[in-house]
């Protein structure tokens, strides 16, 4: 049996990127060429870190010749999100496709039923001129208790508002934002049916495990390469495949509310790089008088966290789930 | 506020908890239980628990008092709803 290595802020450091690089490509390979029979991938990119790593390993598996970089931009999306995925491509010489789904979402009604639900929040909300976003507001460090979401909505002058969401509402916002991630999915998946391709999935390990992904939306894909990494690894592989900086140093945000919304706001509620260590000596059975002392926090604080974990782990567990069919 | 409102807050928050709250087979919920160390709410139950606070009470609790202390168990809502009703 294997002694459990120390804790220590450098645990989950990779011990060669150029390996890990290897495995997952060969892996990559392999699974699309052999197991799904098919002769290319097609990643969605955003011009963020997670979807341009796995768009870089999926080059460095298939050859440039063989990889389609899909941009799905609409309304909502950041200008800086279209540009960055530009220079991504054009790094790796890769051909791209703009494929806008503002109209697909005006026909789902996603942005009325969004807008709906908002305005019974905030009367005075006008989706033409406020920007709008929901937020977990509590500290996950501190208090061992379930996620409330917020509502905010910012004026044309800067002046924002929050309010907690009523159940319904909250809902109902949710449903109608993931009509985004459920028509790129098929847009993906009709860009890889018409070039005998498959999708690559762009989830890193905790949007995978803490269920931050919308089923049959971004966690629909043939394959996710950087599905048992942690950020922080994902950033470690960034570097050694030579994503652009501008996309290494950008802050990770959801691209889905109008208003500027970090994925830490949004779900995690905590720092990227502790997160990961958390989630680390979480899995692995770290006791919290071993990880607090590390981290620089209280065992209290360590305890807090890994019941949210346990709490997210089990309710996302149906986000994870196949059908049903043993009937 | 009068003991007997008192009582019908704890009664309907009992209710609540028993007829929503994802409770495995065999355990008791006590006054006293700790519902979110014990997993009774996930994120959804919670909301709807605020939801029926508000439905019930008509109070809507701020981002300030969205603590732990106020709802960590049935003694703990029951507590923070007398004192916001009786202010």
């Amino acid at each position: 049996m294997t002694e459990k290595k120390k804790f220590s802020k450098d645990i989950i450091k990779l011990e060669s990127v150029e390996q890990t690089v290897n495995r997952i490509v060969n892996k990559l390979k392999s699974d699309v060429y052999e197991h799904l029979q098919r002769k290319g991938g097609i990643v969605g990119i955003s011009g963020g870190i997670d979807s341009s790593v796995s768009f870089a390993l999926a080059v460095r598996a298939f050859g440039k010749e063989n990889v389609l970089g899909v941009m799905l931009p609409e309304k909502d999306s950041s200008s800086d999100s279209e540009i960055l995925a530009k220079k991504l491509a054009d790094k790796f010489g890769v051909k791209t496709v703009v494929e806008n789904i503002s109209g697909a979402l005006e026909g789902f009604g996603c942005y009325r039923r969004r807008d709906e639900a908002m305005k019974r929040v905030f009367p005075e909300y006008n989706p033409e001129t406020y920007k709008s976003k929901i937020e977990i507001r509590q500290n996950i460090l501190k208090q061992n208790m379930p996620a409330i979401f917020s509502l905010t909505i910012i004026d044309e002058n800067g002046t924002s508002k929050s309010k907690m969401l009523p159940m319904k509402e909250y809902l109902q916002i949710v449903a109608a934002s993931n009509f985004k991630q459920r028509s790129r999915m098929s847009m993906l998946y009709y860009h890889a049916e018409a070039m005998h391709y498959a999708v690559i999935g762009t989830p890193n390990k905790h949007e995978v495990e803490q269920g931050f992904f919308v089923k049959y939306g971004d966690g629909g894909a043939d394959v996710m390469p950087i599905g048992d990494l942690y950020k922080t690894q994902v950033y470690e592989l960034a570097s050694y495949l030579g994503v652009p900086q501008e996309i290494i140093d950008r802050t990770p945000t959801t691209d889905t509310y109008t208003a500027e919304q970090t994925q830490e706001e949004f779900f995690y509620q905590l720092p990227f790089e502790m997160m990961d260590l958390l989630w680390y000596a979480w899995e692995n059975g770290y006791e919290p008088a071993e990880v607090a002392p590390a981290l620089d926090i209280t065992e209290k604080e360590v305890e807090n966290v890994f019941k949210t974990f346990l709490r997210k782990k089990k309710t996302t567990e149906y986000l994870r789930m196949s059908p049903i069919r043993n009937y | 506020m009068t003991t007997i409102t008192k009582v019908s807050i704890s009664e309907k928050i009992k209710e609540y908890v028993k007829n929503t709250a994802s409770i495995p087979p065999g355990m008791e919920v006590k006054n006293d239980t700790l519902i979110f160390d014990e997993g009774l709410f996930d994120s959804m139950g919670f909301m709807a628990l605020i939801s029926f606070i508000d439905e019930e009470f008509g109070v809507q609790p701020g981002d300030d008092e969205l603590v732990v202390e106020n709802f960590e168990s049935i003694d703990a809502i029951v507590k923070y709803l007398s004192e916001k009703l009786s202010a």
